[in-house]
């Protein structure tokens, strides 16, 4: 989740309320906050409110919260006589242009509207893949009309932080910027760019803004562009921004936009209705609110909204892009109304539910082993794939060597435990039950999960029969008669190494460790150790796997 | 008073005077080492006098061994040559190798003559006596034929301690009663105990090591919340590590460039699922289109990776169009990359829980949620607003630690109709997904996740549970 820091006491004056309650009214709005420094705050936001990414939108929020003001703000519209010209530009087809009026750059402002742009960099513009913003000094813009078109990576222009011209390739090679946004809408030698139409660079989207029209404290006017992948995130974004400052006293500049089908000037200031029904709404909430009720509530989540004979007619402000269908209706309503207040509705007495078998199998044999003198072991699923025999899984993506594949047997498992434990009492007595995942035609991924057993004993001498004794009579209390055939099996010695089968069923191995394995392990004592299936366990055992 | 062995040694004694340890061991079959030690606890007790000597023995060496069992090979030479000469080649065919010290020996002990490669017999059969003798009891042996066998490497000196035992006065032992070390079955059914004393132990020493068998801690943490879900109403389901990312993602209206789809999220198989239902995929591309406005990708759906949530096997529940009244929970790993430490580990244990029934409200999902950390042991729990793509309204819990204060437990919400939609489901419907681990940590006091799952027996042996559901009432 993103987050944002704050100068501490701004907000509060501008919010005019205590600590205690920002940190409340900003948990109602899925916030948490987090003191950096005595004067800074740190704010987490959820991915669906990028609005409350500007201390401005979350005193847009707060202000609705405490009823201090309702609904939609009106914003004040101009005519800027700015023209943003589309040219075809198929790797990041979408451009749109605003221009925002006295935003009085001055002290936190310029680092919160920088910071503004960052995050919605990453969130909205999925680290400028879909979305890029460009923000420049309208004051140092020199052009009425403003070009979005492509340009040779040969073109020289002064990337913003440089004192030399460099070329786009240079800036693409040179540059930190360059080398993290560079490849994105790069294509056959030519990069997006926003050009006055005397031929100066403003920008080249989404890797870096031209010097010339960097913002500085002071700064008073704005030019905005924002390119992208998909319209609507463009469209939204910069309503966002435009909004968001609107909110701080600044005045929206309109821009004509040339070459877009659909779009004549932007920002697009989008609204759209969402309707709702009141006994929807209710019943999914668990509630009675009057439609009355409702609106206000949506009022106060600064949404308009009206209400007539059982509907609500919501009309989505240009700031928001979260609210899709009435489910999100709904808990606009449940939030601004505050979850602590929605009472969680009365238990209702309910009947037992149900294990599956394999649950009540496995409580039965793990006191089964414990009773039969075995530690119980929990290890992890991930093992290096090394150890592994057979079939198995690996990922295409391991964070490290140790971690490498998911285990197809319990008996790697083990025998990396003993081997991490000889320095222990002997002897050592251990048992796991847990799932290995194995290779299987016959489902849709190919894979499965089969819950399996394992025992081991390790010792200065072990015997088959030290682990065969009590296994055996472990397996005969749970309604089997096991029987063994010799074997050979990885990683057992021949000829102590036997199959346990119940009917014809086989439902097991035992035996003891060839050498070659302990050695692979780094083991310096002899191992015993037994696997038992427990999903042919499940079919052979009758009457004993209810609960 | 004197031990059963004592007394069998120090009878033998009153009977010989003198020994040594080695014909004690002998005559009263018992092991040397047994004999050593009862003579100085006789000694002790003043019962015997220990006279302690380093003497030179002699003891076969593994060629020594094999020489007596095979013969030596100056007889092995005489015995071929059957009385007839023969020639150096013939010999070594059956010799081999111990024909040169064959003839070293032989010459020199005047069995043969050597002429023209020629080898004549001057015996007609020989025993190496004095020899055999020594090396079969080298302690009886010829001294001349023992430094032969030394330097032939057939024997070789060893110094031994001999233990002499005497007895220092006829001291009248108490009542040659017997001791009783084990009571034995025979003892009991034979009556012998009734002469007999029973000899005490040192019931203050402690005892040796003893594995005991013992459930894991963390293990039987889950199984509790097992228990409470079922108490709630609640019937398991399950499903597998490996999953397509169609019923991981997907299904859960998680759009395709979503932050959490990134690489660096979850595993991936690099490896593609063999099938998945048509109609399905069919649905779930239209719910991602109109809500999403993109391209849905049914290749990226079909990759396999391992579920990162077991919110998956809700999905997977949810494929299945489920009649409702529905009540399930699932516990499970899940996985993602991360780096290890002390509190993140990239497997770890969720339980995710789906109610579909009529007019189930985000009310009721507050309550079941409430009961269900109540009953786990978390008696304080608040409501956070949330948000998560397939629930709307979405909510956090929060519970309270003793010590730590509010601490999030739990991401909920009720499905949105998109999602029961593509599926076919027409009840409202509740879910959530729980990290178990941390919560596991809290209340055994753990202040390291891994050692949830310690390969240290140690740690295991002294590990205690300390849960939990039931234990606080």
């Amino acid at each position: 989740m993103p987050t944002i820091v704050v100068n501490k006491w701004d907000l509060l004056s501008s919010l005019k309320v205590s600590e205690g309650e920002l940190e409340d009214l900003l948990f109602n709005l899925k916030s948490e906050t987090k003191e950096v420094d005595p004067d800074h705050l740190e704010i987490e936001i959820n991915n669906d409110r990028p609005d409350l990414l500007h201390p401005f939108g979350i005193k847009r929020a707060v202000d609705g919260l405490l009823e201090r003001a309702l609904g939609e703000p009106k914003y004040e519209v101009v005519e800027s006589g700015y023209t943003l010209r589309v040219h075809q530009v198929p790797s990041r087809p979408y451009a749109l242009a605003a221009v925002v009026y006295d935003v009085k750059l001055s002290g936190e402002r310029l680092n919160e509207l920088i910071q503004f742009q960052e995050k919605l960099h990453v969130t909205v513009g999925r680290k400028r893949t879909k979305v890029a913003i460009g923000l420049h000094d309208l004051s140092k813009v020199t052009s009425k009309v403003i070009e979005y078109k492509e340009v040779p990576l040969s073109t020289k222009f002064v990337p913003l932080n440089q004192k030399e011209e460099m070329t786009v390739s240079d800036v693409l090679e040179r540059t930190d910027q360059g080398r993290a946004y560079g490849r994105i809408s790069v294509r056959d030698g030519k990069s997006p760019a926003i050009i006055e139409d005397n031929g100066s660079i403003l920008s080249v989207p989404p890797i870096i803004n031209a010097e010339k029209t960097r913002l500085e404290e002071g700064t008073k006017d704005l030019f905005v562009d924002v390119t992208g992948t998909s319209f609507e995130a463009v469209s939204f974004t910069l309503d966002l921004i435009v909004a968001t400052l609107a909110e701080g006293g600044s005045r929206i500049g309109l821009v004509k936009v040339e070459g877009l089908s659909g779009v004549a000037r932007s920002p697009v200031l989008r609204r759209y209705n969402v309707r709702a029904e009141t006994e929807y709404v209710n019943r999914r909430l668990g509630t009675s609110f009057s439609e009355d009720e409702m609106v206000r509530l949506l009022r106060m989540a600064r949404m308009e909204a009206t209400a007539s004979k059982g509907i609500i007619e919501v009309t989505v402000p240009p700031y928001r892009a979260d609210v899709l269908a009435q489910s999100d209706v709904a808990e606009e309503i449940a939030q601004v109304y505050g979850y602590r207040r929605l009472e969680p509705s009365k238990q209702r007495f309910r009947r037992p539910g149900s294990f599956l078998p394999i649950t009540s199998l496995t409580r039965a044999l793990r006191d089964l082993s414990v009773g039969a003198g075995f530690l119980e072991i929990y290890t992890f699923a991930f093992i290096r794939k090394e150890y592994l025999w057979g079939d198995f899984v690996t990922v295409a993506n391991p964070v490290t060597e140790e971690y490498t594949a998911i285990r197809n047997s319990l008996m790697p498992s083990a025998l990396l435990f003993l081997s991490r434990n000889q320095n222990a009492r002997m002897p050592v007595k251990v048992f796991e039950v847990n799932d290995v995942v194995v290779k299987d035609e016959t489902t849709d991924t190919g894979y499965r999960n089969v819950p399996r057993a394992i025992y081991a004993i390790m010792d200065y001498q072990v015997s088959y029969e030290q682990l065969q004794a009590p296994l055996h009579a472990i397996l005969e209390d749970l309604g089997l008669r096991p029987v063994y055939k010799e074997t050979s099996a990885e990683p057992l010695i021949e000829g102590r190494a036997a199959q346990i089968y119940s009917g014809d069923k086989v439902i097991g191995v035992i035996g003891e460790v060839r050498p070659e394995f302990l050695e692979k392990f780094d083991l310096r004592f002899p191992v015993v150790l037994a696997e038992i299936y427990l999903d042919s366990l499940l079919t052979a055992s009758r009457g004993n796997s209810s609960s | 008073m004197l031990s059963e062995t004592e007394l069998k040694v120090y009878n033998e004694l009153r009977k010989r005077k003198v020994a040594t340890a080695e014909e004690l061991s002998n005559v009263l079959n018992l092991p040397l080492s047994t004999v050593s030690s009862v003579v100085y606890l006789l000694k002790q007790k003043g019962l015997a006098e220990v006279d302690e000597r380093e003497i030179e023995t002699y003891e076969l060496t593994p060629e020594g061994k094999e020489r007596l069992e095979k013969g030596l090979p100056e007889e092995l030479l005489i015995s071929a040559l059957q009385g007839r000469p023969a020639s150096v080649q013939e010999l070594r065919e059956k010799l081999g190798n111990d024909l040169e010290i064959a003839l070293m020996w032989a010459k020199r002990k005047k069995l043969v003559e050597i002429s023209n490669g020629l080898v004549r017999p001057l015996v007609s059969s020989y025993v190496a006596e004095d020899e055999r003798k020594a090396l079969a009891d080298p302690s009886k042996g010829d001294p001349d034929a023992l430094k032969v066998l030394v330097s032939r490497g057939l024997l070789r000196k060893k110094r031994v301690k001999e233990i002499t035992v005497s007895l220092t006065e006829e001291m009248e032992v108490a009542e040659p009663q017997q001791v009783i070390t084990v009571l034995t079955s025979d003892i009991i059914k034979s009556g012998a105990w009734k002469n007999a004393k029973i000899r005490p132990f040192n019931v203050e020493a402690f005892p040796r090591f003893f594995p005991l068998g013992k459930k894991h801690f963390f293990r039987e943490f889950l199984e509790r919340i097992r228990d409470v879900m079922r108490s709630l109403g609640f019937s398991e389901v399950s499903g597998d590590y490996v999953e397509m990312e169609l019923y991981n993602f997907d299904l859960l209206f998680q759009p395709q460039d979503h932050p959490a789809r990134e690489i660096h999220d979850s595993f991936t198989l690099g490896l593609k699922a063999r099938s998945a239902p048509g109609d399905l995929l069919e649905r779930v591309r239209r719910m991602h289109e109109e809500s999403w406005k993109y391209r849905w990708n049914q290749e990226i759906a079909l990759r396999l990776m391992l579920r990162s949530q077991t919110t998956a096997v809700t999905a997977r529940i949810l494929a299945t169009k489920p009649e409702p009244p529905v009540r399930v929970f699932t516990i499970g790993k899940v996985f993602r990359p991360d780096t290890i430490d002390a509190t993140h580990l990239i497997e770890f244990h969720q339980l995710d829980g789906l109610v579909i029934e009529e007019g189930y409200s985000f009310r009721d999902l507050l309550s079941d949620l409430k009961e269900i950390f109540y009953r786990m042991g978390v008696k304080e729990v608040k409501f956070k607003p949330a948000y998560f793509p397939f629930t709307e309204p979405s909510v956090e819990v929060y519970g309270r630690i003793e010590g730590l204060g509010w601490v999030e437990m739990c991401g909920a919400g009720m499905l949105r109709d998109e999602i029961l939609r593509a599926v076919d489901v027409s009840t409202q419907a509740g879910a959530w997904g729980i990290g178990l681990d941390r919560l596991a940590m809290f209340f055994n006091h753990l202040n390291d996740i891994r050692l949830l799952y310690s390969y240290e027996v140690e740690f295991l042996r002294r590990a205690r549970g300390s849960l939990n559901a039931d234990d606080s009432g």
